[in-house]
């Protein structure tokens, strides 16, 4: 990795830690509070715009596309995290939702340099990975994660506005935990059937909970007219994120297949992880279909998108992380 | 799915004349049908319930190592021997095979079915019909609404004909009657359900044919041996047959990075009949397969499956086993003595190691390129030849172009299920506009966007806003 590339990649890892405490620093104080937030907004399009040149760089030093391995992949993820939230804050004039972005990419930036050494390297591609398919099939697929995350990450604000603080309170906890058996599983040694059960766990018992409190609502924001407004545009930018990530998702799968089927001879072998990229599909076109014919409250889907959260988050990174197998393992360095 | 889909379903933000279009449904013979005489399996919360259901079953089946990839070794190996028998029992180890899944998958095909047939394509004769215009009243309804009032009567003229250019500059197609407008925006959106079903039921078509009509399988296949396709698998209800002809592998390498690590596998590869004529050849690497008569022949696999040795003149093949980036194979000498050979993937220098019981490690006793030979005691040792193996794995899927279309008509329908479907009213009663509508998705953006059109409007005609729209709307 050349000097140039690792300056434009810390540029955009400390830009994206900049921008998530100014984002935070704007509560603070109403009378700076737009210069504030400008100024966060500013930091985090200097740092996606480092980042889309060190993408570029990579590739052009590696003379090939530069999305091959783990690392590679959490670079996209963060340039597509960071390029996600500055459309949908450009659409939407939202801020709030930025420091969730600026600390979603932060933590991505962070679990990439913790990776091992060979993982920055740039190293030749294995038989399977030479193909033209490979820039077809994966960038889809990981802009559509950064998608679904920041669906998630609207979800929680949507709980916040609403007043379900204490559903929020779940939905947080189980995110937290579920992270954490995905950073235990890449880089510390315990048991992965202990951090399974970590990770199954809190995604059952978390979301059960935030359910079953949804009926507890903060009476001071519940009579607060902003803040309703707000939830229901934390609602909307959740499902316009579900709308543009889902059609990726898809076309990343039937991608992956046709990938599979043109070296393989098979569209679908049940591998694990494209088996978990087909329960995260079935999820959004479930939780599509609930939009639709509105049945749930918007509180109600939002808990649905962070249980989608946690089902993106296993098929991107806790497949590999907590010890399942399969053929998607190019991400792997244990 | 069955829903993406049926967006118009319950338009519970439109005014009643719009709902009075949605809630019902047109059949065959043109009849309206009521959501009564819908089939139980029409049900769009059975559909959510069994995707719920199939997603479960797909995490079950994604988490506990399968028979069909692994082995049950590997089940008893991740699980061990107790926990493993119950998972075996259950049918949980082979969760894809498993009466469930496949009662799952009918049911949920069969639900997709319906809901296409009484739910979704019917909703393509809704294109046809056009919304009614709104009288102001109507129009102080809809969730995004806004009340001015025009202070210059003689401006009323212009209002609406310039209303109708921006609409129309917005994307909106327009449409006039009097002092009333309506547009419609995104109406290809409302094609996203339909399209993805079709895509959808197509791809059933074209999996059922393969199912059917094709086959498929793996062999190893040694340097100048022969695939053969009786191995393949198929369906139970099969009705095609296999190929007469067979495959030759006539060469086989690997090609690798100057650091050693596997860069490409190579196999060249002759199609020849029962009497051994060639009938095709050609060169197959990864991602690079040959096909003959509609079957493929992939390359899957490489590696070194046996050594040929000569032993004071006597020829024995060893087998090979990998270990990693090289192969090795073991000869017990004595009990507590181990030769042990070993070769890169090059295969063209053997080195012999000896290994006995109180040594910490292997120590090298000599090298020998490929046809050379060495003494080892009173033994003369030829390293005749690595042979490799090629693995390869064959298919024959008529359903592919039908499957292949398939693919494509869903990825159409999911991105037109981006589009957003939004209608916008506009009403010059007296000296009040009324401007209003509704849109499915983007609402925010949506509500700014009529936002914007006031503001601009406001700039160019003498408008007022109504600050008491919502005291209006309960009138």
């Amino acid at each position: 990795m050349s000097d140039f590339q690792l300056y434009l990649t810390n540029t955009a890892g400390l830009s994206s830690v900049a921008s998530f405490w100014v984002f935070v620093a704007s509560n603070g104080t109403k009378r700076f509070n737009s210069i504030a937030l400008k100024v966060a907004n500013g930091v985090m399009l200097l740092g996606f715009v480092a980042l889309t040149v060190a993408i570029i760089t990579r590739g052009i030093e590696a003379q090939r596309f530069p999305l091959a391995n783990l690392y590679e992949s959490l670079l996209w993820f963060a340039w597509a995290t960071m390029g996600g939230f500055l459309y949908l804050c450009r659409s939407y004039g939202i801020q709030q939702l930025g420091w969730l972005a600026s600390l979603l990419a932060a933590t991505m930036f962070l679990y990439g340099s913790w990776l091992p050494q060979s993982q920055h390297d740039i190293s030749p591609l294995v038989p399977a990975l030479v193909s033209y398919w490979r820039q077809i099939h994966v960038p889809p697929l990981i802009v559509s994660y950064a998608m679904f995350f920041l669906a998630g990450l609207s979800g929680l604000l949507n709980l916040w506005q609403s007043g379900r603080l204490r559903s929020l309170a779940f939905c947080v906890g189980t995110i937290i935990a579920a992270s954490s058996a995905i950073g235990l599983g890449t880089f510390s040694k315990v048991d992965t059937q202990w951090l399974q059960l970590l990770f199954v766990a809190s995604s059952v018992l978390g979301p059960f909970l935030a359910f079953r409190s949804l009926s507890v609502q903060d009476a001071a924001i519940e009579q607060s007219k902003a803040a309703k407004k707000n939830a229901e545009m934390y609602d909307d930018v959740g499902y316009r994120c579900v709308a543009i990530g889902f059609p990726l998702l898809t076309i990343g799968i039937i991608t992956g297949g046709l990938w599979a089927n043109h070296a393989w001879g098979s569209y679908w072998s049940w591998d694990p992880k494209e088996s978990m990229a087909l329960v995260t599909w079935l999820s959004y076109a479930a939780y599509i279909h609930l939009r639709i014919q509105r049945d749930l409250s918007a509180e109600k889907l939002s808990i649905v998108s962070v249980i989608g959260l946690l089902l993106t988050l296993l098929t991107y990174l806790g497949f590999n992380s907590l010890g399942f197998g399969g053929l998607h393992s190019y991400g792997k360095f244990k | 799915m069955a829903a993406l889909v049926s967006q118009d379903d319950k338009s519970k933000d439109l005014e009643p004349e719009v709902n009075a279009s949605a809630a019902v449904l047109p059949t065959k013979k043109g009849r309206v049908a009521s959501k009564d005489q819908l089939s139980p399996f029409a049900s769009v919360k059975l559909s959510v319930f069994l995707m719920c259901l199939m997603a479960l079953t797909i995490l079950i089946g994604a988490g506990v190592p399968q028979e069909s990839q692994g082995g049950q070794e590997k089940v008893f190996e991740v699980f061990g021997r107790q926990t493993a028998e119950w998972l075996v029992r259950l049918g949980i180890s082979d969760i894809y095979h498993s009466p469930w899944f496949l009662a799952l998958t009918a049911t949920l095909t069969l639900n997709m079915i319906v809901v296409s047939f009484q739910r979704v394509f019917p909703k393509l004769k809704l294109l046809k019909n056009s919304l009614p215009y709104f009288r102001g009243q109507d129009i102080l309804k809809l969730p995004v609404h806004h009340c001015l009032t025009l202070t210059k009567a003689d401006e009323q003229t212009a209002l609406i004909s310039d209303l109708s250019v921006r609409l129309t500059k917005m994307g909106y197609k327009v449409k006039a009657e009097g002092s009333k407008l309506k547009g419609e925006y995104g109406v290809v959106g409302r094609l996203a359900p339909s399209v993805t079903h079709v895509g959808l039921l197509t791809l059933l078509l074209g999996i059922t044919i393969t199912s059917w009509t094709g086959f498929t399988g793996f062999q190893p296949v040694l340097l100048d041996e022969k695939l053969n396709f009786s191995d393949s698998q198929h369906s139970k209800l099969w009705i095609g047959s296999l190929p007469k002809w067979q495959v030759r592998v006539d060469g086989t390498r690997r090609e690798n990075y100057p650091g050693g690590q596997a860069k490409q596998w190579f196999s060249n590869l002759s199609v020849v009949d029962d009497k051994g004529k060639v009938l095709h050849q050609g060169e197959i690497s990864v991602n690079n397969p040959l096909t003959y008569e509609s079957v493929d022949i992939y390359q899957s696999s490489w590696g070194l499956a046996k050594v040929a040795v000569s032993f004071n003149g006597h020829v024995r093949q060893l087998d090979l086993r990998p270990m990693g980036e090289k192969y090795a194979c073991f000869l017990p000498l004595d009990q507590d003595t181990v030769l042990i050979m070993s070769l890169a993937s090059e295969g063209k220098t053997l080195r012999v190691f000896a290994k006995r019981r109180e040594w910490q490690a292997p120590k090298l006793i000599s090298e020998i390129q490929s046809g050379k030979s060495i003494k080892l005691g009173d033994v003369d040792v030829v390293f005749e030849k690595a042979i490799p193996v090629t693995g390869l794995q064959y298919k024959k899927d008529p359903g592919l172009p039908i499957t292949y279309l398939a693919f494509g008509i869903i990825m159409i329908g999911v991105l037109l299920a981006a589009v957003p479907h939004r209608h916008v009213w506009v009403a010059l009663e007296e000296s009040r506009l009324y401007i209003g509508g509704t849109s499915r998705k983007a609402k925010v953006g949506f509500e700014r966007s009529i936002e914007n059109l006031v503001e601009k409007l406001k700039g160019s005609f003498t408008l007022q806003e109504q600050l008491d729209q919502g005291d209006q709307a309960n009138v």
